[in-house]
């Protein structure tokens, strides 16, 4: 399976990017763009500014070079509190060892997002069991991630980066921890509802089958980027 | 050195992310539990060293016919506010000793002959009101610490020829013998009642020291079991770990013990302040101390390890976790019932089983009771605080239960004692009750904040991974740190407050259903758990919040 390049608008982009962790140099001035529709993968050996890069671009962490803008708008310049509440409302995120929380069945789990910015708790649970049976999980909504199978549970945490809307999903090595075939089923949900809603996909990854099924490619070696592939077939 | 051993105290040495915290609160909670132990032990052989200097005083069962002294004690006298006690003494002849022949009480230069006054260095400072009275411009002598129950003491000994059949005289057979005084035996059955009390919290701080730490060790003890490490080699490991932390945190409570001694020592129980060198813990004292702590450290630590199999691919907690039995509840009527039976009169033993049941169904009933509570939170919530809370209480009761299980049981200490708060006069007994009461709940607090803030740098390591990914994801970090301390306070209050009932309860099963209370001072005893109860999660709340917000920083 493969993507065409969209051709929208830039939603995410980010020019300049330095980032030192003391006296170690993470990212060594990036610039990057995604469009909204668009899946980039971001490859590279370890430990050479993968993470970092998503980091920064999704506002976790500040860069101390640069601008990230997200439609438009400073992100580097906002406080640790409007960050979170970018991130709450406008990003999703998908870790790779899913990160749910053990105690909350799956739903509650989808669902905590949406009440946390304010959504009544019943509103929220309908929106997230809407949400579950998109990604084929109906029938596990009272679930709790323990009871689910790693593909299971990678599906309920996507389901939870999509439920807010997002117009960036960011996805860090999100089928590590799963075998080729579930590792293949959960790229193409990811990047298949992500872009169908007209998000922009993040992933990082070592694995060439998931890059594969990106629009981009971004190859950062030594926190720069050394290689930029498009339209990947 | 066997490689585990090694590898154990390279462990010590370099703790890995967490590990400091962790080893930090294990270590200032296992300093706690040696502080108690030394201060239950040292001050029970206190009052043993006090009633070996004046149990002479309180001897009544000696033969008249081959006793050495005959006495008389009088104790409604005051002088300068203070108690005064007059004890005379008839000091008798015995086969061929004479009077003045005969070895001295202790304290005294001599045994006093007729007429002849001793008395203790603050009676003597208070001579010049006295002296006219007693018909002496100054005393024979002054009664020396060795015949002293306290320095400030209000004591006159004073020589008689005889006392009177009708004015019920005490003999003596022996300055020296084993009699106990009898308001030093009284404190001691009131101690070994306060230990059984105090216990369980303190066997929950134990286990709340050794698994913190060992919480944090988890992950390295699974990566182990995939190098090829044995469960038997892993288990050795750890327990080399604690065992090392146990004897330091042992070192570090007998340290603060020796160092809070004089401290200790103003503490005017059974007759006043007391001689440092009464409570100084000795070398028995101190080898009990560094061997139980360790000892009990590792235990703690492998029972702990025991309820998850660790395995080469990670430590496997059960998913589905057991329902805990409403038959549980049960347990709640064995211990009144035990009390009810036995009643005031029983001898000490039957109580004290009494009251260890009811302590032991609070222990066994809590996590039920949080489970419980949080199921009905979880349902009943409609914002992500109550919900996470809930479901975290709920999900593992056991878990939820543990850092707040000593400030629950102080909850049932006090309901207990709060029945038999007695009178507000200066009954000396009365005196001692109250002031053991409030050295009993102060044990206990310090145990339970102890056990609180180890607790909450437990639960704050635990739940760093998936808090930073939730603050990752946009999550504020103060509905982490709320949902924290509501998790936290749930359990106190939810269960708390029953459980201070409960206690109330044994308390009138134990008195026959009376309320041996005067006053308000029972109200201001439950008022005062209240408010240090709320205290003390606050205290564990600021324990574990920078621990949280540091582990899930990103």
């Amino acid at each position: 399976m493969s993507f065409q390049t969209p051709q929208s608008q830039v939603v995410l982009s980010g020019h300049g990017l330095v980032k030192y962790y003391g006296d170690v140099v993470g990212l060594a001035g990036v610039d990057v763009a995604v469009r909204s529709g668009e899946a980039l993968a971001v490859m590279g050996p370890s430990g050479n500014g993968k993470t970092t890069l998503l980091h920064v671009l999704a506002g976790i962490l500040t860069p101390d070079q640069g601008e990230v803008r997200l439609g438009g708008e400073r992100v580097d310049q906002l406080n640790d509190a409007a960050r979170t509440v970018l991130r709450r409302r406008r990003l999703g995120f998908v870790f790779q060892d899913n990160q749910l929380l053990a105690e909350l069945p799956a739903d509650e789990n989808v669902a905590l997002p949406l009440m946390v910015d304010g959504l009544s708790r019943r509103d929220a649970i309908g929106r997230a069991r809407a949400m579950l049976a998109q990604v084929g999980l109906a029938a596990e909504a009272g679930r709790r991630p323990g009871e689910l199978s790693g593909g299971q549970a990678q599906r309920v945490a996507i389901a939870r980066a999509l439920v807010g809307e997002p117009q960036v999903v960011f996805a860090d090595e999100p089928t590590g921890a799963l075998d080729a075939t579930t590792g293949s089923q959960v790229i193409d949900l990811l990047i298949g509802a992500a872009t169908y809603r007209g998000a922009a996909v993040v992933v990082v990854t070592h694995d060439n089958a998931v890059a594969a099924r990106c629009h981009r490619v971004l190859h950062i070696v030594d926190g720069r980027v050394s290689e930029q592939v498009g339209v990947v077939r | 050195m066997n490689p585990m051993t090694d590898l154990g105290l390279r462990f010590i040495r370099r703790p890995g992310p967490g590990g400091r915290a962790a080893n930090l609160a294990a270590l200032g909670a296992t300093a706690v539990v040696a502080l108690l132990v030394s201060f239950l032990i040292a001050g029970s052989l206190g009052l043993s060293h006090r009633s070996d200097r004046i149990g002479w005083r309180s001897a009544d069962k000696a033969d008249p016919a081959s006793a050495i002294g005959a006495i008389k004690l009088d104790d409604e006298q005051r002088v300068d506010g203070h108690r005064l006690t007059v004890l005379e003494l008839a000091v008798l002849d015995v086969g061929a000793l004479r009077p003045n022949e005969l070895a001295p009480p202790p304290g005294l230069d001599h045994a006093p002959k007729p007429g002849e006054v001793f008395v203790s260095p603050e009676v003597a400072k208070h001579w010049s009101s006295l002296s006219k009275e007693y018909g002496v411009e100054h005393p024979t002598g002054v009664i020396s610490a060795k015949g002293l129950s306290s320095p400030e003491e209000f004591i006159v000994i004073r020589g008689v020829k005889t006392i009177a059949a009708s004015e019920h005289p005490q003999y003596v057979s022996s300055w020296n013998d084993d009699v106990w005084d009898s308001r030093m035996l009284g404190l001691l059955i009131a101690v070994a009642f306060g230990i059984t009390l105090v216990l369980f919290p303190i066997l929950s701080l134990v286990g709340q020291a050794a698994g913190v730490a060992a919480k944090r060790r988890e992950h390295r003890l699974a990566a182990l079991r995939l190098a090829g490490a044995t469960r038997a080699q892993v288990l050795w490991l750890s327990s080399v770990e604690q065992a090392v932390l146990g004897f330091a945190g042992a070192v570090i409570g007998l340290v603060g013990y020796t160092v809070l001694s004089p401290l200790i020592a103003r503490i005017p129980l059974g007759g006043g302040r007391w001689y440092v060198s009464d409570i100084t813990a000795n070398w028995w004292t101190v080898l009990i101390v560094l061997a139980a702590v360790p000892v009990l450290s590792v235990v703690s630590a492998l029972i702990g390890l025991g309820r998850v199999s660790i395995t080469p691919l990670g430590v496997v907690r059960g998913q589905t976790r057991k329902r805990i039995s409403v038959l549980r509840v049960g347990l709640l009527v064995i211990g009144p019932l035990i009390l009810a039976y036995y009643g005031m009169q029983a001898a000490l033993l039957p109580v004290l089983i009494g009251v260890g049941f009811a302590a032991l169904a609070v222990r066994v009933i809590g996590p039920w009771a949080v489970q419980l509570i949080g199921k009905t939170l979880a349902n009943l919530a409609n914002g992500p605080v109550a919900l996470l809370a809930g479901r975290r209480l709920a999900d593992d009761p056991k878990g939820a239960f543990r850092p707040v299980a000593a400030l629950v049981l102080s909850g049932f200490v006090t309901g207990f004692i709060s029945v038999f708060m007695p009178p507000g006069d200066d009954n000396p007994s009365f005196h001692d009750m109250r002031i053991g009461v409030a050295l009993l709940l102060s044990l206990v607090f310090l145990t339970v904040a102890a056990s609180t803030a180890a607790g909450a740098v437990g639960t704050a390591l635990d739940q760093a991974a998936p808090a930073r990914a939730l603050r990752r994801s946009g999550v504020p970090l103060s509905v982490i740190e709320r949902s924290a301390r509501v998790a936290a306070v749930v359990p106190v209050i939810g269960v708390g407050l029953p459980v201070v009932g409960f206690g109330a309860l044994c308390g009138l099963a134990l008195s026959g259903g009376k309320v041996l209370t005067d006053g308000n001072s029972g109200v201001l005893l439950l008022i005062g758990q209240v408010v240090a109860g709320l205290v003390l999660v606050a205290v564990a709340g600021a324990a574990g919040a920078p621990v949280l917000r540091k582990a899930s920083a990103n």
